[in-house]
């Protein structure tokens, strides 16, 4: 079973189906949960669901780490460096985001007391 | 012997995350967060990308769990 | 579990539709990934060995995107600057317990080594994986600690202000010395020898970017933490 598992056919099918299901576990949560705190952790995930798509689809597993040092000096036996450096930018990104919409939170709930999606109908009169 | 270990991984994230979504009380879903970033950090590394791995150690399970958690303490959900 | 009860059976048949859609879209994307996937690093892992760096990432980072760099740092500096202006001012310390002696001392122990390991990693990012945003993030991480467990530090607003200040202008600043001496916006006008690859005075401005991105994101890091602990408390 493991030399079946180790075919790169069968590894992109897992790193895709799984990423999926991640983003999809995400999805769940986001339409379904009430309090913010919760869409905002499956936002999160959605997020990690995506960086792992995108770095996974690059494996092979006779390509070496793009850092030149001693024993590696092969250029066309490197991973990729420009999906790297796009995730790198997104994840902090998505960081500062998440930062900013939890503060909104905190200062809502000062003002009114809750944080159920349910409960926020000011603007319904 | 590689892809073993990916699906293992992998399963593993999924379960953690679809019992980080379903618990009731607020902290477990936090902590159980904190573990879906350090699934990834294992798959990252993996994978060949060891920035990647470094930036999401640092971010995802470091800094963004921690902000979740003091915003926690100001909601008073906690007690 | 509680899920079970609060949704009705609208929802559930709305999500067995969305599993057959979701099946459409899985059996699309794997019948269409192809075995070779075309890579766009081909050409830029050998421009790389011309600038004298070691860490392939780092210059593409830096230097053949240096611009989203800098688009990076402004969104940073918009978030920080929202959650500064949104939560409110509040006189008196939020922390109420006191810590105890453990938590005290260890602290003060381990602050500079985090401190002295973010800085490592900011200025060895051109040689091993590391860089200007995961270093920048450490020191904040340690700034947290010694939030935490004192109840009356503060960083000082001013010198974070400074910091940061200094750190922006001096980014557009090298930017515009390379544009008025290579035509270039970020050229590297520093001498970056191939023969110097792997030693820590190597590739021209690159190194000397990554740390000033450091500063900026560990300063701006600090901030957004101090206010998320000292600020926003009603009672």
């Amino acid at each position: 079973m493991f030399e079946y598992l180790n075919q790169p056919e069968v590894i992109k099918y897992i790193v895709t189906i799984g990423s999926m299901t991640l983003l999809f576990i995400g999805l769940f949560g986001l339409l379904t949960q009430k309090h913010l705190i919760k869409i905002f952790i499956s936002i999160a995930t959605m997020e990690t669901a995506i960086f792992l798509f995108f770095i996974g689809n690059m494996f092979h597993k006779d390509l070496f780490a793009p850092i030149i040092t001693e024993g590696f000096t092969n250029v066309a036996q490197m991973n990729d460096p420009i999906p790297q450096a796009m995730i790198l930018t997104a994840i902090v990104i998505g960081m500062a985001v998440l930062a900013l919409g939890v503060s909104m939170t905190i200062e809502y709930f000062k003002l009114t007391g809750n944080t159920e999606i349910d409960k926020m109908n000011e603007m319904r009169h | 012997m590689i892809g073993f270990i990916i699906l293992v991984v992998f399963i593993g994230v999924i379960l953690v995350a679809l019992s980080a979504i379903i618990q009731p009380k607020l902290a477990d879903s936090i902590i159980l967060f904190m573990g879906v970033g350090l699934g990834s950090v294992v798959l990252f590394f993996i994978f060949k990308a060891p920035d990647v791995a470094l930036t999401e150690a640092v971010i995802g399970a470091g800094i963004s769990s921690l902000i979740f958690l003091m915003a926690l303490k100001h909601l008073k959900a906690a007690s | 579990m509680s899920i079970k009860r609060t949704l009705p059976t609208s929802v559930l048949s709305g999500f067995a539709l969305s599993g057959v859609f979701i099946l459409t879209i899985l059996k699309l994307l794997l019948q269409n990934t192809p075995q070779e996937m075309q890579r766009a690093g081909d050409s830029l892992l050998t421009l790389n060995a011309n600038e004298g760096v070691a860490n392939a990432v780092t210059t593409v980072v830096v230097y053949f995107r240096g611009f989203d760099t800098l688009g990076e740092i402004a969104v940073l500096f918009i978030a920080a600057l929202g959650i500064g202006l949104m939560l409110s001012e509040n006189k008196r310390c939020t922390i109420k317990a006191q810590s105890n002696f453990m938590l005290h001392t260890g602290a003060k122990l381990l602050f500079p080594i985090i401190a002295l390991y973010g800085v490592y990693v900011m200025t060895y990012g051109h040689l091993s994986p590391g860089g200007g945003f995961q270093g920048g993030v450490i020191v904040a991480s340690g700034v947290l600690l010694l939030l935490i467990s004192h109840r009356d530090f503060e960083v000082p607003h001013s010198f974070i202000v400074t910091l940061e200040t200094f750190a922006g202008v001096s980014y557009v600043l090298i930017g515009l010395i390379g544009l008025f001496t290579l035509d270039v916006f970020l050229g590297n006008f520093l001498p970056h020898d191939i023969r110097d690859m792997g030693i820590l005075l190597s590739g021209g401005i690159i190194p000397i970017i990554y740390i000033i991105v450091g500063i900026k994101v560990g300063s701006e890091m600090s901030m957004i933490v101090q206010n998320l602990i000292k600020r926003g408390d009603d009672v």
